[in-house]
């Protein structure tokens, strides 16, 4: 995975660039640009301890990551159906008591029922080492140092308490958790944590699952014109009934990536990476996609989406594009929260597979195999180089990763270090059935298709 | 002026303008022959009486958290895999054996629908205006329970609501070779999708005629039908079809009805069209729209038990029987519609 140099690691204030005020009408904000730096998307600089750095990545754009390049997450109090989870400002709630029974967030089932496999059930701490602080450490900005309960000093940004996870093994490894959002009825999942991206005032960046998808900060997706330059546009008269230009404000000025057009005298337009920005009157949804339906226009993205497998396919479906594996199946990721108040997830080969186990084969390894069989990589396939897609060695019998030299293990495509399935119903492409499938719509115990392109539900999102 | 003068002046203004707004609408609304509609209700045809006395004599279903409560008295004293893994189990993995609870099924003899089959049997309902032979068996599996029955049941009221804020669901008609919207012997009806967002007063609860709907051709392609019917008395009767299939998505996972033998039988106005959409549902799309769109939790709210009713659809299924098993696999229905005259372009 990309990191930043060593030079770059530091978030010195030398790094910045010109500084751009703006009106203040619109607010100020500073842009940051090191050209050394090999970051897909720009990032303001604040003031950050020193044993903290930012680390690109493929995805998320840029986090914050310690001196070992371990990325660091927050776990946000989320609402869930009978009260909450996660954390309160300040209030570190993950500790290393391995919980034992069900908390009874998620109706229609009550706390207090045993959690499974309790022999070898591990302690939140165990999964998400506290990011604690020595003894010297000072709060800087947004960074400020709380107290757990053994009297020990963590780290908080935002004062959010911050945790790395046992997943991320090398830097920029964003897999214990990801900057998409998450529905109302998902676990109180841990989030990433990074520096706000470089925007000018007005427009807002979302991960997507095919990148990180630019929008005005009224959630309109902003698109560019091929035939458009720097300096002129393609797009006027008849084309301005269907896309208007983003405007500048008046004082705006260029930097870096971001530059401005002066359409006609005083009409200014934000132009980023050389292209001016604009947004399309048809577009019906929020972050919507529906203007690159258009010959020559595309949606604009501060950082794209890595490399799928070559094998993949894009197939149509009545909702949009999904994806598919070589045969034009459907792919679904797996989504698994316990109903515990630490909230650990279950959707892990190294996690207990008993919730899987229930959902897709009655709690039968073999009928798993068919109804979620694994999307087997070819025999000679390999994963895209910096990709979020791997091949991993399952055991089919437990679902866990195999031990090496196991006869019977299968080579299945694994997307953020996890397993990927087709759905045993669905028989011919385009079909999406199993999305859905499982426990709280596929959002707990359960499958969810991998959208490309939708226009009904923001399915990339 | 006088009062009275006043007053019937303004008696005439007002006649005259309702006659013009309706001319007006008249003559907007039919155009060469083609008038579209869109469906802005959708539900199944539950006949309820006031009390249910008649239809639910021995009351509704219990729900999952009822299930639970009765089944898992002890359930401190037991694990994950024993009670709630094994209630999901049998949520998703559903079997025709039967369970621990007698399914209260409709009892009554009246029902909204059609005879889809032409014939009158023992176990067919009577349609309340007296007509015999009414194939509506989906509506004997869910009438006794509280979530498919209106106007407060979960599944009568998101079901429904999402027909009117989900593009995904926007399914319309078109009405072609029309001569008259009071009779006509021949009209073509295609059935399609529409793209975009209904017109509302400014409340935004209430559809408006007058809309304009595109034609999606593009995700929507698979989903277009086309049948031949007839007018008589202002009310639409169409020949059935192999199949229509409904986009039907609730709470975020788009999904679909299936169903065979799909027939239309709609009375119609220049700005609107009501009646049913009836034909043989698929059971397991059927079961499987529900579960997917809705949790356990969404179904406990409706005391709607998936694993008791996946049972009672495949014990009252009427129609196409698996060719090994012999088991039927659809199960007869009828749907309340509602629709409001839209501007389809094309």
């Amino acid at each position: 995975m990309k990191s930043l140099s060593n030079t770059a690691r530091k978030t010195k204030p030398q790094l910045l660039g010109l500084i751009l005020l703006v009106t203040a009408a619109v607010g100020s904000f500073v842009f940051a640009e090191d050209n050394s730096i090999t970051l897909k998307e720009n990032f303001r600089d604040i003031p950050t301890p020193p044993e903290f750095h930012v680390e690109a990545t493929l995805l998320d754009g840029p986090v914050f990551a310690n001196n070992n390049g371990k990325t660091l997450y927050k776990w946000s109090q989320h609402k869930l159906r009978n009260g909450y989870s996660g954390e309160a400002a300040g209030t570190p709630q993950c500790y290393d008591n391995v919980l034992t029974v069900t908390a009874g967030l998620m109706s229609p089932y009550p706390a207090g029922i045993k959690l499974p496999e309790l022999d070898s059930r591990v302690s939140c701490t165990d999964l998400w080492p506290p990011v604690l602080a020595g003894d010297n450490a000072d709060p800087v900005g947004a960074w400020t140092i709380v107290e757990r309960q053994d009297g020990s000093k963590q780290w908080a940004f935002d004062e959010h308490p911050l945790y790395t996870s046992v997943r991320d093994r090398s830097p920029g490894d964003v897999l214990g958790g990801t900057t998409r959002r998450f529905g109302g009825d998902s676990p109180a999942k841990r989030t990433p944590i990074g520096p706000p991206t470089l925007l000018p005032p007005g427009f807002a960046v979302r991960s997507t699952f095919i990148g990180r998808l630019l929008a005005t900060d009224k959630n309109n997706s902003v698109y560019s014109f091929d035939q458009d330059t720097a300096t002129s546009t393609a797009c006027t008269d008849e084309c301005l009934s269907k896309w208007q230009p983003v405007p500048a404000p008046g004082l705006a000025r260029a930097q870096g990536e971001w530059s401005i057009l002066e359409r006609s005298p005083g009409v200014k337009q934000w132009v980023f990476r050389d292209k001016p920005l604009y947004t399309y009157v048809l577009d019906q949804r929020s972050w919507g996609l529906r203007g690159t339906d258009v010959p020559g226009w595309k949606n604009v993205f501060t950082q794209v989406a890595p490399a799928l497998p070559d094998s993949f396919t894009t197939q149509a479906t009545i909702q949009g594009n999904v994806l598919a594996d070589a045969n034009g199946k459907t792919i679904y990721i797996y989504n698994c929260g316990e109903d515990s108040i630490d909230q650990l997830s279950c959707n892990h080969p190294e996690t207990t597979q008993v919730y899987r186990l229930a959902m897709c084969g009655a709690g039968d390894p073999e009928k798993c195999l068919t109804h979620w069989p694994y999307v087997q990589a070819q025999a000679n396939e390999k994963a895209p180089s910096e990709s979020l897609w791997a091949i991993v060695s399952i055991n089919p019998k437990t679902g866990r990763f195999a031990s090496p030299g196991h006869a019977d293990a299968l080579r299945v495509w694994a997307y953020r270090d996890r397993p990927v399935y087709l759905y045993g119903d669905d028989e011919q492409s385009g079909d999406v059935h199993g999305g859905g499938i499982g426990e709280w719509r596929g959002q707990r115990n359960g499958l969810r298709a991998i959208w490309l392109r939708d226009d009904y539900m923001s399915g990339i999102l | 002026m006088g009062n009275f003068k006043r007053l019937l002046t303004l008696v005439a203004v007002a006649a005259a303008t309702s006659m013009t707004s309706s001319s007006l609408t008249a003559a907007s609304s039919l155009r060469d022959g083609t008038i579209g509609y869109v469906i802005t209700d959708l539900f199944w045809s539950v006949y309820q009486t006031e009390d249910a006395k008649q239809e639910c004599p021995r009351g509704f279903n219990d729900g999952p958290r009822e299930q639970f409560a009765k089944l898992y008295p002890n359930y401190k004293d037991m694990s994950v895999e024993e009670t709630q893994l094994r209630q999901e189990i049998q949520t998703w993995h559903p079997t025709t054996e039967p369970d621990e609870f007698e399914f209260l099924a409709v009892e009554g003899d009246l029902s909204w629908g059609l005879n889809l089959d032409g014939k009158t049997a023992p176990n067919d309902f009577t349609h309340p205006d007296g007509t015999p032979g009414v194939d509506n068996e989906v509506y004997r599996s869910v009438g006794c329970i509280i979530g498919f029955r209106g106007p407060d049941g979960v599944e009568y009221i998101f079901q429904n609501k999402a027909i009117v804020d989900e593009r995904y669901n926007r399914m319309m008609i078109e009405l072609s070779d029309v001569d008259s919207l009071e009779n006509d012997d021949s009209v073509t009806i295609t059935m399609s999708r529409g793209m975009d967002r209904l017109l509302t007063d400014a409340t935004g609860a209430q559809v408006m005629a007058g809309g304009t709907q595109r034609v999606d051709t593009r995700w929507g392609k698979s989903l277009i039908r086309q049948m031949q019917g007839s007018i008589k008395d202002s009310v639409l009767t169409t020949e059935p079809i192999d199949d229509l299939i409904i986009p039907w998505m609730n709470l975020g996972v788009p999904s679909i009805h299936l169903i065979r033998d799909m027939r239309l039988q709609l009375t119609l106005t220049q700005d609107s069209a009501s009646g049913v959409l009836a034909g043989y549902a698929d059971v397991d799309t059927w079961y499987k729209q529900l579960i997917r769109n809705d949790s356990t939790h969404h179904l406990s709210n409706g005391q709607i038990s998936g694993i008791s009713l996946y049972k009672a659809l495949r014990k009252f299924a009427d129609a196409y029987p698996n060719p090994e098993s012999g088991e039927n696999t659809a199960i007869s229905t009828s749907l309340d519609v509602k629709l409001t005259q839209v501007f389809i372009t094309h």
